[in-house]
């Protein structure tokens, strides 16, 4: 078969690109768990809502005004990173911090109901119909031809690329070397001793849930680019596949998530390629069983060493 | 107590008003529009929702129906299969005797049974699932055809017009997506060409183009797509992008105004004739544009024609009772914007067809040569 390799490059290209947003929502998952030890349920919602922020961004300025259009995305990319990692910090506010210490299904149920709230009080803002996002980034990056087989990258798909891997190593080094991401891996080896010796939890913790909004408000901005579609509800499956890349990555672990993303993007992608498309979430679903099978704690969770 | 004092508040009300307007002397008509509001296909109902509109102001204008006036009750469905008993029971509970519509195949089908049960009118003019029709009920109709009809129009044009030499079929695994597609699978069949591809995709999905990558490398130069709108759109732009190459084809469901840009441009559809291009209906046309719609939406003008005829049946029984207004129907014959319109015993349009147009970038339609 001697298309077979143009075949694969494409196929490799079109699933990292659907594995790099998934594990831009993932990270937001792994920390606050390795952190507090709870699921943010709301956080598929914080993504929906970047996409929303970043649209409106580009509404008021207007794309008929002349603006580049890279400038328009770096102006939606800052106006969504800014409102809604005040959404992140507000879910902190209200749906975790005033209910530390109370059994964890509690605010477990207050996170479902943010996320309920949110949904609807974009619906109410927008309506629940699909609204269209400009097309601002459109052409191709490369397209080559190999043994009769044109492999091709749009720009909007390496612009999704370029970024996650740029946000990936600033989060990696970040967490490694800034004040405020060891404070984050004191948290999340002990948190009640990270406290005893100085750290301000709270601040780490409105910090995870800042950044961890942060990350899929640019997810949520570039799928918008990208697809050129969204509505209220983009949120639950998105945030349903990235939970499901941060735990087979190992929730809690920071590389973890970026790698389950990936592995997440690319299984779904290449199942659709060698089997009926309708089969993809089946062979995603059970690769993620097998998985926790073998390793409970994820490909690179280690429950008793560090987290995050 | 206080509930009573309400009625009878309402009713000394309502007696004051009728003194003053003898027109309402017998109250009103109640009409149920189940449409699609909310949800991601409300375009089709906005589409139904104008022209069942116009049709009852118009109706009103000229006096309505049996010395009153049409009453429309706008219900919700979103399209959702889920959501459309509840719409019927609410019809049942507030004792309405007819409904036009619902808009999407999928929903109507819980909803039409309850209708069913209960001996309510409902006309669709949108809903094209062969389905509706094969279960005998007695108050169906619709004013469009069906995907037994649109299927193998398609079906016709691609193996003698754009003969293609590998065809792709993709569909929704919706009543309404999976069915056309199975049609025009068939039919292509029959008339000995073999798809090399027979597809289903998930609903709400964004990314597709692992499959566009693999009808690439199977040198798909025909697709098919058997859906509704939203998941159309994001594979023709995937499709763009990796330079498919391939031509497209999709049923009714697919000719709304978010189908635009490069990627739209050359998709072929099937589609009830262009009624609002009739010189006969230059009138009603005008009125649309009068009130900012666009008469040439896919479904404006078959829902106003359900309007007719469903205020011409109540005319013509001389009765509010459904089920001597559905035996109207059934044996006469209605002049409407889509010309004269007569039902099978199933409750179809008996000369309902389909043409194929092609779409353009700014969301325009031409017929296709």
């Amino acid at each position: 078969m001697e298309t077979f390799f143009p075949q694969f490059l494409q196929q490799l290209i079109n699933g990292l690109s659907l594995g790099a947003i998934y594990a831009l929502i993932a990270i937001g998952y792994t920390m606050v768990y390795g952190i507090i030890g709870m699921i943010n349920f709301a956080h598929g919602e914080i993504y929906m809502i970047g996409a929303y922020v970043g649209l409106v961004t580009l509404t008021a300025i207007g794309t008929a005004a002349g603006y580049p259009p890279w400038l328009l995305v770096v102006a939606a990319l800052a106006i969504a990173i800014m409102v809604t990692s005040t959404y992140g910090w507000a879910v902190e506010r209200c749906a975790y911090r005033s209910l530390r210490g109370s059994p964890r299904l509690v605010p477990l149920i207050s996170a479902i109901g943010m996320s309920i709230f949110f949904q609807n009080y974009v619906v109410i803002l927008h309506s629940s119909r699909d609204l269209s996002v400009p097309e601002l980034i459109t052409g191709r990056l490369f397209s080559m031809d190999m043994g009769g087989f044109e492999v091709s990258m749009s720009n909007s798909r390496a612009l999704i690329l370029i970024v996650t891997v740029v946000l990936m190593v600033a989060v990696t080094l970040f967490i490694r070397h800034a004040r405020m991401g060891r404070a984050c891996r004191a948290c999340s080896q002990d948190i009640r001793m990270a406290g005893l010796l100085g750290i301000d939890v709270n601040k780490v913790i409105s910090f995870t849930f800042i950044l961890g909004a942060l990350l899929a408000a640019i997810g949520g901005v570039l799928i918008g680019l990208s697809i050129s579609k969204i509505n209220p509800f983009i949120g639950f499956l998105a945030g349903i596949k990235a939970f499901t890349a941060a735990v087979l990555g190992g929730i809690g672990s920071v590389p973890g998530a970026m790698l389950g993303g990936a592995l997440l993007g690319l299984v779904e992608t290449f199942a659709s390629a060698f089997l009926p498309t309708e089969y993809k979430d089946m062979v995603s679903f059970g690769l993620l069983i097998v998985i926790l099978l073998i390793r409970p704690s994820g490909l690179l969770g280690r429950p008793e060493v560090e987290k995050v | 107590m206080k509930m009573k004092k309400t009625v009878v508040a309402a009713a000394l009300t309502a007696a004051m008003v009728l003194i003053g307007g003898s027109a309402l002397a017998q109250g009103t008509i109640k009409v149920a529009v189940a449409s699609a509001i909310t949800g991601p296909v409300a375009q089709y109902g906005d589409m139904h929702r104008a022209g069942v509109h116009l049709a009852v102001e118009q109706a009103n204008a000229e006096g309505g129906a049996l010395g009153k006036k049409i009453e429309i009750v706008e219900m919700d469905d979103a399209c959702e299969p889920k959501q459309s008993p509840a719409v019927a029971n609410r019809v049942v509970s507030d004792k309405i005797k007819f409904v036009l519509g619902h808009v999407c195949s999928g929903s109507f089908k819980p909803a039409a049974q309850i209708y069913n049960e209960n001996d309510i009118v409902m006309v669709s003019s949108s809903a094209t699932s062969d389905d509706l029709s094969t279960y005998g009920y007695k108050t169906f109709f619709r004013t469009i055809g069906k995907d037994s009809q649109q299927g193998p129009a398609a079906a016709e044009y691609i193996v003698s017009k754009a003969k293609p030499k590998k065809l792709a079929i993709v569909h929704d695994k919706q009543t309404y997506g999976q069915g056309v597609a199975t049609q025009v699978r068939n039919t292509v069949e029959k008339k000995g060409l073999k798809p090399v591809m027979f597809e289903a995709i998930n609903k709400g999905d964004t990314d597709y183009s692992a499959l566009i990558t693999k009808m690439k490398r199977a040198g798909v130069d025909f697709v098919y797509y058997g859906g509704y709108h939203p998941e159309l759109i994001i594979l023709l732009k995937q499709a763009h992008d990796q330079n498919l190459g391939a031509r497209w084809m999709g049923p009714e469901g697919a000719a709304v105004s978010d189908v635009k840009g490069d990627s739209a441009e050359g998709l072929l559809v099937t589609l009830p004739p262009d009624f609002s291009k009739e010189p006969a209906n230059a009138k009603i046309v005008e009125a649309f544009k009068a009130k900012r719609q666009d008469p040439s939406g896919v479904f404006v003008m078959t829902s106003y024609a359900a309007a007719q005829v469903l205020i011409d049946a109540i005319k013509g029984a001389q009765s509010e009772d459904p089920k001597k207004v559905a035996d109207y129907m059934h044996k006469n014959r209605f002049k409407t914007v889509l010309g004269d319109v007569e039902f099978t015993p199933e409750g179809d349009w008996a000369t309902a067809r389909f043409d194929i147009f092609v779409w353009h970038k700014d969301a325009s339609k031409t017929l296709a040569p």
